[in-house]
């Protein structure tokens, strides 16, 4: 590979990549501003600094060699910024014009669902996500062996990490183009699969059963209404509804198993919690008991009504008629470890170079 | 939260998003029959919006309208009876017939009127609010405004003002998704008109306006808020109208069968009625019972506004000073 | 007890005496008291011309500082009166009626009218008016006509300190919106004001000067100028009647048509443009009331029809003065 610089931009690339790559970006213009503004002290995150960030991250993938970057379209509030950012006549911080894919766009989830199959469907070998654990738990649920780099943008998210977007693209472009191998690079996440009658779904955080009895704003922070909670992984450090497993007893992302909670109103219970459930918004949780969730064994609920929720977010109302069984799959979606890439990129010396002396 | 919907709850709820249903859909008929004078712009599939936030309110609270008030009006306990009359131009009207649509308000119940002006009330509202504020009582004030009036300087100095005074305001944009026959997607130049909250220092949320459930519980949150004395919130509900800004509109700029589709699978009474059956919370019974009720209710409204007075000559000169 | 105190100290004393008696009145506007949210003193300055200078103080969390943003806090006094207050929002200068016109015009003016009678709207929005202060074109208009021509707007213009009490307290306690205009050339001008409170009530002329000769009708500031030349008239034998509306909506057209119809003669002395004019209105009006009487035609005194220039020699000349109105006079007066 040959680095060399591009006299215009200025922009160092890798001028031959081992072969050249697709990667697709995504970012939900929604995310953020749910009701977590109002109940808690949650982030704001502006969809301008998601535009920077998207730049920032195509400036990434076009040093490690990337030329063809497919954008999930929106009405306009990303995009917009996004598209004058790299219309300007000078200044560009990148020369790579990304491809804004041509589909109807539904200010909804679904355009999330479509757009990750249409990257899927071209080719791309890594997808980056801005969003939180929701947009991240739609691009999961169509994205199947393509790699994720997940971006969090916001406080309120245990999924996706908080990262400088350019170290980002150049990650996933190192590995998209094959600079730096998948083995070391990538990490297999856990997922949780709710079936409800006929109806599945996944969260790849935390799935939580709740006495809501719709679905309403969807957020969940009122912690006198859970009844169950389960997890993939559980950082002692959590924000949000894992963090309450994460205080009694932590399990890794890689950990072959998951934890059960099960809650308990705070007047009947000695064994309480207390935990940030929602960013400011720290609360003592009530629980009655909680053991390690195995893979391959669903758990039955035997429910009244009431509503469970997916990474935070309730999205499914169900009453006593429904059977519902929750399960740890070990088999989800793949992410780029970001810092591994880096590393092997640095053992194996892919972003040196000197001066008149190709590698 | 939704939890803490009672019965009673429930049936006003259904009850409210029916009765504005009834009364636009009927006005959408006789509308086409030449007999109504005047513009009409119908609230007809934003229902929850009005019902989800006005559930939360007291008959002290203030609300202020926009154009597409109807709905709002009924929500806050304006008599449907008057205002049938009055947007049939009759003495008997809510506003004796001097008002009407784009202008019916009835202060005894805390309605400041449906503005025709875009943009209108954003600093009425304000003003209502720092009135309560002022007096010590915990009284709140709704701004309702549309995705067009989310551009309008008014909004932005209303919400800036609320802001600064930390008024008990809930500025809740309905976003329809068009201004007119404008798509807001061109005119609104950010995503959400939730995002311009943040300039303004106060919450901004987004929330479902089909889903009367998302509403009333994103409301309820922004009303404790204001009434706490924690300041304005800005509310956005992305909603749609099942008809044109005004009547008689083609609605051309809409896309083939784009209302239909919104119709049969999104409908905030569909969606209730299917939701709060099969939780076995009310009976089909019931909803049909309400259905019937209110029927009868709008259909008495139309025959006694068509029987009802016109204005006489001398209420002309009426009303335009308390005193002169 | 009347003593001399001048206009802006007789308005500073409305204010106040109707604050105490009524704690539903409140001030608001930009820099009324001046200061809010500054390192400094917070009733810095009591209005740009200290005309509501020390009420901060006596009357705590009811003189409200407010955003340059005229829309948005003229239109949350008008909610404010519809929701039990009586606020008296000042708009600093009434060029700025210009950026929140809605809020006074659409909204305040009809809400009685549109919502069947059921609206009471007691607002005051006081503002200055009027040109002489080398201000130029954005800051020295008088405008009250255009107010006047809005049904269920009341306007007032005070000409003198006395006038300027009673009907500023008169307009707080009216239960209409009502717009009172200041002339920033009288904030300094001194008269005889009794200290308790009282009323001048709306609709009703003052005649400041009686005369067979000609009748002169004036408006504002404009009062005190056809009195200088009534003065002057007098001395060569020229005896005017000169009438003070005092408002202009209502309008004491009853007054004007008894003295014209005694005259016959008839200037009117408008600091503003001629054209849609508080001239042309009480032109028009006589005109067709009173067209046997007239023995001359109607003259009226005004600006010309151009933007408020800046350079003092040209503002001069654009400001109606006592030579002018002399003038008319004569014309009308040897008119054969």
């Amino acid at each position: 590979m040959t680095p060399v610089t591009n006299t215009w931009s200025r922009i160092a690339v890798l001028s031959v990549p081992p072969r050249p790559a697709l990667v697709g970006i995504i970012a939900n213009p929604a995310s953020g501003r749910d009701i977590r503004r109002l109940t808690s002290r949650a982030s704001v995150f502006p969809n301008a600094e998601k535009a920077s960030m998207m730049v920032r991250a195509i400036a990434g993938l076009e040093a490690a060699g990337v030329r063809d970057v497919m954008i999930m379209p929106d009405s306009g509030g990303i995009c917009g910024p996004l598209f004058r950012a790299l219309s300007v006549t000078t200044g560009s911080p990148v020369t790579v014009k990304p491809r804004f894919i041509d589909m109807p766009v539904t200010g909804s989830a679904d355009d999330t669902l479509r757009a990750t199959e249409l990257m899927c469907q071209a080719g791309a070998g890594a997808i980056i996500v801005l969003g939180g654990d929701g947009t991240h738990r739609a691009v999961a649920a169509r994205c199947g062996q393509v790699p994720l780099l997940a971006l969090s943008t916001g406080t309120n998210n245990a999924f996706p990490e908080m990262r400088e977007a350019t170290v980002a693209g150049l990650a996933a472009g190192l590995l998209a183009t094959g600079a730096v191998p998948a083995e070391v690079a990538v990490r297999r996440n856990k997922l949780l699969r709710v079936r409800c009658d006929d109806r599945t779904d996944i969260a790849l955080v935390d799935l939580c059963v709740t006495r809501h009895n719709y679905v309403g704003s969807r957020a969940v922070w009122d912690s006198a209404l859970l009844e169950e909670l389960f997890v993939a992984f559980a950082g002692a450090d959590a924000i949000g509804l894992s963090a309450i497993a994460g205080q009694l007893e932590p399990v890794t992302r890689s950990a072959p198993h998951g934890l059960h909670v099960r809650c308990a109103d705070t007047t009947h219970t000695p064994q309480q919690v207390i935990v940030p459930i929602a960013p400011g918004l720290i609360s003592a949780v009530g629980i009655r008991d909680y053991a390690r969730l195995l893979p391959g064994q669903p758990v039955e609920l035997a429910p009244q009504s009431g509503t469970i929720a997916l990474d935070g977010e309730r999205e499914i109302e169900f009453d006593p008629s429904n059977r519902i069984s929750v399960e740890l799959d070990l088999h989800g979606p793949l992410t780029i470890d970001v810092a591994a890439v880096l590393e092997n990129a640095a053992r194996r010396r892919v972003l040196r170079h000197y001066a008149g002396c190709p590698a | 939260m939704s939890s803490s919907l009672t019965r009673e709850g429930l049936l006003q709820a259904y009850r409210t998003m029916r009765t504005i249903r009834e009364f636009e859909e009927r006005l959408h008929v006789d509308f086409a029959t030449g007999e109504i004078p005047g513009f009409v712009h119908l609230y007809a599939g934003e229902e929850a919006s009005a019902t989800g936030i006005c559930m939360h309110l007291n008959r002290d609270d203030y609300i202020a309208s926009t154009h597409r008030g109807h709905g709002h009006c009924i929500a806050k306990g304006v008599d449907p009876v008057g205002m049938m009359a009055e947007i049939w131009g009759k003495r008997t009207g809510t506003c004796k017939g001097k008002g009407g649509s784009m202008h019916i308000a009835d202060l005894d119940v805390g309605m400041l009127g449906a503005n025709g002006i875009v943009g209108g009330g954003g600093p009425l509202i304000c003003g209502t609010a720092l009135a309560s504020k002022l007096r010590g009582s915990n009284n709140v004030g709704v701004c309702f405004f549309g995705d067009g009036a989310s551009n309008q300087g008014t909004i932005f100095e209303a919400m800036n003002l609320a802001a600064v005074w930390k008024l008990p305001v809930i500025f809740v944009g309905e976003n329809n998704g068009y201004a007119e026959a404008t798509a807001s997607k061109f005119s609104v130049a950010c995503e959400n008109i939730a995002d311009r909250a943040s300039a303004f220092g106060m919450p901004g949320v987004i929330t479902d306006g089909f889903d009367f459930f998302a509403v009333h519980e994103a409301a309820g949150e922004a009303v404790k808020r204001a009434r706490e004395g924690g300041g304005p919130t800005l509310l956005e509900v992305k909603l749609s109208r099942y008809y044109g800004h005004f009547e008689g509109d083609q609605q051309t700029y809409r896309a083939p069968g784009e209302v239909q589709k919104l119709r049969e699978t999104k409908d905030c009474l569909m969606q209730f009625a299917r939701r709060v059956t099969s939780r076995g919370e009310l009976s089909m019974a019931e909803l049909e019972a309400i259905d019937v009720e209110v029927k009868t209710l709008i259909d008495a409204s139309v025959v006694k506004a068509k029987a009802d007075p016109l204005p006489l000559p001398e209420d002309l000169m009426a009303d335009v000073y308390v005193s002169y | 007890m009347a003593r001399k105190i001048t206009y802006q100290q007789a308005i500073n004393e409305a204010l106040d005496q109707e604050m105490a008696r009524d704690p539903s009145v409140i001030v608001m506007g930009e820099d009324v008291a001046g200061g809010a949210g500054a390192p400094g003193e917070e009733d810095s300055w009591g209005g740009v011309l200290g005309v509501t200078k020390g009420l901060y103080a006596k009357h705590p969390g009811r003189v409200l500082d407010t955003p340059i943003s005229e829309s948005g806090y003229i239109g949350a006094a008008v909610g404010a009166a519809c929701n039990g207050m009586r606020p008296v929002a000042e708009l600093m200068f009434i060029d700025f009626m210009g950026v929140c016109f809605d809020q006074i015009f659409n909204q305040a003016a009809k809400f009685r009218y549109m919502f069947g009678g059921k609206a009471k709207t007691p607002v005051v929005i006081r503002a200055m008016y009027g040109a002489g202060f080398r201000a130029a074109a954005q800051h020295s208009q008088c405008l009250y006509n255009i107010f006047t021509h809005i049904p269920g707007l009341k306007v007032v213009l005070p000409s003198n300190p006395y006038d300027a009490k009673g009907l500023l307290i008169q307009s707080i306690r009216d239960n209409d919106p009502v717009i009172f205009l200041e002339h920033k050339a009288l904030y300094t001008m001194e008269g005889d004001v009794p200290e308790e409170s009282y009323i001048v009530p709306f609709g009703e002329a003052a005649v400041v000067q009686e005369g067979d000769d000609v009748t002169i009708v004036a408006f504002g500031r404009m009062v005190n100028y056809a009195k200088d030349a009534g003065a002057s008239l007098r001395k060569k034998g020229v005896q005017c009647e000169i009438i003070d509306p005092r408002t202009t909506s209502p309008m004491d057209f009853d007054t004007i048509l008894e003295s014209v119809e005694r005259t016959g003669r008839l200037v009117i002395v408008d600091e503003s443009h001629p054209r849609c004019s508080m001239a042309s209105d009480v032109s028009g009006f006589i005109a067709q009331e009173a067209f046997r009487a007239l023995k001359a035609p109607i003259q009226m005194v005004t600006a010309p029809h151009v933007p408020v220039p800046f350079a003092a020699s040209l503002e001069d000349l654009y400001i109606p003065s006592p030579a002018r109105i002399e003038e008319a006079v004569m014309r009308v007066k040897e008119y054969r």
